[in-house]
């Protein structure tokens, strides 16, 4: 399907360069890293930009670091290289397996995580893990760079905190000191490539403390205090289990569309929290 | 059975080298040079409303934008069976994505630009959604002068309704039947819309040369037929069928799609009005969802009389189609179902009434199973039920009532040669149907579901297949048919015809797309009849050609010809052992007599086919008294079902299907198509999920939320079983096998259902948040009763 309007493209070799670039209040300005997302806006005519940049040549980008507290993850990294990572595989366990869920084969070569977060649709499978890692979002601009805490990332559906003018950069996820384990759970249609009709993100630790993240439930994707302090300190039996499910119904709140209906939401929200819960507790058992 | 050579041998697929290497060209992969042009249409924005003017002007200032095209310049209509539809809309649009313009262009950009550009002016109509609203006395009608539409003559339109056909059997007596019945049944039944999904999407070229020759390259499954149409529809300019060519490259699934004329004929139409140019023109996936053909939805109701044996007395059957905006190829999938809705029983009363609705959705059309799918989830959902509540095991009560040779058919003809009880018995076998078995999973159960299905070709009465044959100088072949390969093998099987009769190996026969100026007359690849029928055509022209090589030895040697047969590619003769003459000798070049002249010349056959005891004369009353369809191929299908009763989910641990094909041609070929079939079957009830939002706009034409299985959907294991009950006149007794084997996925599933976990599914499709929801509301329920 051809684009039907016509746009400048830049792949500016700096950093600097981007920034300045970027600096334009009069355009419309895209980003183009894995263009997943992008290019399928474009043929729809979703998008239409005055000036694509593209940020293919900053190499510094892709890469992912250990920092031993923390773990960088940089804006031009894909899925498909998160896969492939000792680092993500070993120490963001949840992230490894929703990167696998992440649409086809095809696509995960190419679309890349920041990406994920930077077009916030509510169905994004990025967000649990980022969530239950207490991420942190990197930006630049002329003004220099920010960190914007998750939490404070996603304002609204396809609506994030990062201005006109700046640049996602990478996010840092923060890497527990205790042991720990996470657990990945994805509602689907089919066993091949779909968008999330809801998914929960859990990660526990050997203090018995618990991050439980929803996402495809609401607006953005959130965490549940709620269920994290009823759950803290406690083991988790059977009936434990059982009353945090239930309280789902009180911290979400899904809608109906064509992929799912608001019932079948909350319904497989529930048996994914128990499922994942399960998952993860058997896994930092096996760690122990 | 006799010792065939390559009949019965899974021969390797003979166009197989050429799509494995990607040699194989597809209509987008042709090259025009740089005259080519292209061409966008301008798709309406509403269901259904009167087109108040067409604003054009800003459209034709865009560079590049070479003509605009409206409604205005193609006032007639076409259509298969009902002229019913519009190469553009008139003066009002039926559905919502309805072609009303088309802007052709030098790129592709240009063309999109330009329709972007149109501005048409609409004044709404009521928008009539759902069939049974369209058949009420006050419902707007979308075709108010449908009484003057040119149809075939076994349609019964009613005047001033939205009812394009009905069709009626009327068989017995259903109150006496009513009356002695031990025990009365009535339920209802719900099937959506499906889509056909084929991967390459529709595509044409189209060219109108300076001379008025006019060339279409199109994605078919019926060249000839659309060559027909658009002779038919053109024919104001002056245009015959010798001036209308269509060449078929291959296809990348048609599945019914590619049936008939759908948006082939806008490529041909506007050709006309920039001649001297090939104007292309693809659809794009959303387009293949909502402008072509869609699967109908129907609603049926059912109501069956049974002794307490099990035996059924009487079969009430009432269909209400919801058939589109135009059903010039629906309507006969609708009569179709009207003549077979009795499924694969003996019934001795019947009573079937299939109407044809129209709606302001899009058009519908032929769809793999043609209606069968259809009415058999309700039938055979019924069955199951009333099995359980007679106590009878639903294997059984299938036995007792299974169709078989001889039995009477809904419109009074009588059922041919088939092997429905053996596929019964080979199902249940290899399911171990009286095995009870329970998952080692928590919260995961299985269940078992039962199914038989039958189908026959849908198609008039005379509708034909020709053959070309011709032999080369070393002896291999050439055959030129106009059916088209779909991924069902029939070039590869029409090579072992030829092969069998003339002792050539198949790999030495070439059998490819046709073009409708060299290629003979075949009326399409559909209702699963082109092995059977273009089959006979082949066989007839192999027949011919070893006649004439018989004739000629038999001339020339002074041989009796009863006592020559070929052999390896060469004559020999029964009585002397050691004659023996290479075809490759004499096969185009004639035989040398001894006085240095040659007898004989190029050896070319033809073959033609028609069937001709069939009728559709029959009282519009009853359906009685004609011969519409040439037979029925019948099977039976089973599966065992594991579901996860707290998602729904739905995993299929295994699948037998068991077939009646009479000869198998090609074993291979026939499995590929039971599990291929099977599977689309299978995307129906579990995956595919049409939605249309009030207004009747389709939410979901796209891959990301209408759902086909993937590699990792599919059951864990799938058994094809064969069958082999001859048919008569198919040729070495072969019958269509094509369409079975989807249909019945979808009430094996629901059987399968209520076998595991008691509760019945009357509607598609099955996902599994339908059945997590329904779970949840049975449990609910068990607890308000207690």
């Amino acid at each position: 399907m051809p684009i039907a309007h016509d746009f400048d493209y830049i792949k500016p070799a700096t950093m600097e360069q981007t920034i300045e670039l970027l600096n334009q209040e009069n355009k419309r300005i895209s980003i183009l890293a894995g263009g997943t997302d992008l290019c399928n806006m474009l043929k729809n005519g979703f998008r239409v930009p005055d000036l694509m940049i593209d940020i293919k040549a900053l190499h510094e980008l892709n890469v992912i670091k250990d920092n031993n507290t923390d773990i960088f993850i940089g804006a031009l990294v894909t899925f498909s290289e998160l896969i492939n990572s000792d680092i993500v595989k070993e120490k963001l366990y949840i992230l490894w397996e929703a990167a696998h869920k992440v649409a086809s084969q095809g696509v995960r070569n190419r679309a890349t995580m920041i990406g994920n977060i930077c077009s916030a649709v509510a169905c994004m499978d990025s967000a649990a893990t980022l969530l239950v890692h207490n991420a942190s979002v990197h930006v630049k601009s002329v003004n220099g760079e920010r960190k914007i805490p998750v939490n404070e990332w996603f304002v609204d559906n396809k609506k994030t905190a990062c201005l006109n003018n700046e640049l996602v950069t990478g996010v840092t996820l923060e890497i527990p000191q205790k042991k720990y384990a996470s657990a990945y759970e994805k509602q689907m249609r089919y066993a091949g490539e779909d968008l999330s009709q809801s998914n929960v993100g859990i990660l526990v630790q050997e203090d018995k403390t618990y991050r439980i993240a929803f996402g495809a439930v609401g607006p953005t994707p959130k965490r549940s205090l709620k269920i994290e302090h009823f759950l803290q300190g406690k083991e988790l039996t059977d009936s434990i289990i059982a009353e945090a499910r239930q309280m789902i119904e009180t911290v979400i709140a899904p809608i109906t569309d064509v992929r799912s209906s608001k019932e079948y939401r909350m319904q497989m929200t529930k048996v994914m929290f128990e499922r994942g819960l399960r998952t993860a507790i058997e896994r930092l058992n096996n760690l122990i | 059975m006799e010792n065939y050579k390559y009949i019965g041998q899974s021969v390797q697929k003979i166009d197989g080298k050429e799509k494995v290497t990607g040699a194989a060209l597809y209509t987008d992969d042709l090259e025009f040079g740089p005259d080519l042009l292209y061409a966008e249409i301008v798709e309406s924005t509403h269901a259904h409303a009167f087109i108040k003017n067409i604003d054009t002007s800003r459209a034709e200032e865009i560079p590049d934008v070479l003509a605009v095209v409206t409604g205005k310049d193609f006032p007639f209509k076409f259509g298969l069976y009902m002229k019913d539809r519009f190469i553009f809309a008139q003066d009002r649009v039926r559905f919502y994505g309805e072609q009303v313009a088309a802007v052709i262009a030098r790129t592709p950009k240009a063309a999109k630009l330009g329709a972007k550009n149109i501005r048409v002016n609409y004044q709404p109509i009521d928008a009539v959604i759902k069939q049974l609203d369209s058949i009420k006395e006050d419902a707007e009608l979308l075709h108010p002068d449908l009484e003057n539409y040119v149809h075939v003559p076994w349609f019964f339109p009613k005047d001033k309704t939205n009812i394009a056909h009905h069709r009626k059997i009327r068989k017995g007596d259903m109150d006496k039947a009513f009356s002695e019945a031990d025990h009365i049944f009535e339920e209802q039944y719900e099937v959506p819309r499906y889509s056909h999904c084929a991967i390459e999407p529709h595509a044409a070229v189209a060219k109108f040369d300076l001379s008025g020759r006019l060339t279409v390259w199109a994605s078919s499954q019926s060249p000839h037929t659309q060559r027909h149409i658009f002779a038919e529809a053109l024919s104001f300019m002056g245009i015959r069928h010798n001036d209308v060519r269509v060449i078929a490259p291959h296809v990348g699934g048609g599945f019914g799609s590619k049936a008939g004329v759908t948006m082939e004929i806008i490529a041909a139409a506007i050709a006309t009005k920039y001649p001297g140019h090939p104007i292309k023109i693809i659809w794009n996936r959303e387009r293949e969802f909502f402008n072509t053909y869609q699967r109908p939805g129907v609603i049926t109701k059912l109501k069956m009389g049974v002794k307490n044996d099990g035996t059924i007395t009487a079969l009430k059957h009432e269909l209400f189609w919801d058939a589109g905006a135009y059903v010039e190829y629906a309507a006969n999938v609708v009569n179709a179902v009207g003549l077979s809705a009795m499924g694969p029983y003996k019934v001795d009363n019947v009573q079937i009434d299939s109407y044809c609705i129209y709606t302001n959705l899009p058009p519908t059309g032929p769809y793999r199973g043609f209606g069968y799918s259809e009415f058999l989830f309700g039938l055979e959902s019924l069955i199951t039920q009333v099995a359980h509540k007679l106590n009878i095991d639903p294997v059984k009560i299938r036995r007792i009532n299974a169709i078989k040779e001889g039995d009477t058919l809904a419109y009074g003809a009588h059922m041919n040669p088939n092997g429905l009880h053996q596929c019964i018995d080979k199902v249940a076998k290899e399911i171990e149907w009286d095995k009870k078995e329970s998952s080692p999973h928590k919260n995961k159960v299985i269940g078992k579901g039962f199914s038989l299905f039958w189908k026959a070709p849908a198609m008039p009465p005379n509708a034909s297949s020709a053959c070309f044959l011709k032999f080369n100088e070393d002896a291999s072949i050439n055959i030129l048919v106009s059916g088209m390969d779909i991924g069902q093998g029939y070039l590869t099987v029409m090579a072992q015809i030829a092969g069998e009769i003339l002792s050539i190996n198949p790999n030495k026969i070439r059998v490819e797309n046709p073009d409708t100026d060299r290629n003979p007359y075949e009326w399409q690849t559909v209702a699963s009849h082109i092995t059977w029928s273009c089959g006979n055509a082949v066989k007839n022209a192999a027949l011919n050609a070893k006649n004439q090589i018989l004739e000629l030895v038999a001339r020339c040697k002074y041989l009796p010809i009863d006592t020559l047969f070929l052999e390896d590619e060469k004559v020999k003769c029964t009585t002397k052992a050691n004659f023996e003459l290479d075809l490759k000798d004499f096969i185009i070049t004639g035989l040398q007599m001894e006085d240095g002249t040659f007898k004989g010349g190029p050896i070319i056959a033809s073959g033609t086919f028609m069937p001709q005891f069939t009728s559709t004369k029959a009282n519009p009353e009853t359906g009685q008294g004609g011969h519409p369809n040439v037979h029925y191929t019948v099977g039976a299908a089973a599966l065992k079902l594991e579901i996860d009763t707290e998602t729904g989910k739905m995993k299929i641990l295994k699948a037998v299907e068991a077939i009646d094909g009479g000869k198998i041609l090609n074993p291979s070929l026939a499995k590929g198509q039971i599990i291929g079939g099977l599977l689309q079957g299978i995307s129906t009830v579990l995956y595919e999920d049409m939605r249309f939002d009030h207004r009747g706009k389709m939410l979901n034409p796209n891959f990301t939320d209408y759902k086909i299985p993937t590699a990792l959907d599919i059951p864990d294991e799938i058994v094809p079983i064969l069958v082999e009950v001859a048919q008569p006149d198919g040729p070495f007794g072969a019958r269509g096998i094509g369409e079975h084997p989807m249909i019945p996925a979808a009430p094996m599933i629901a059987n399968a259902i209520e076998d595991a976990l008691g509760i019945r599914i009357k509607s598609m499709p099955i996902t599994a948040e339908k059945l997590c929801l329904a779970i949840l509301n049975s449990s609910k329920t068990n607890i308000n009763n207690k």
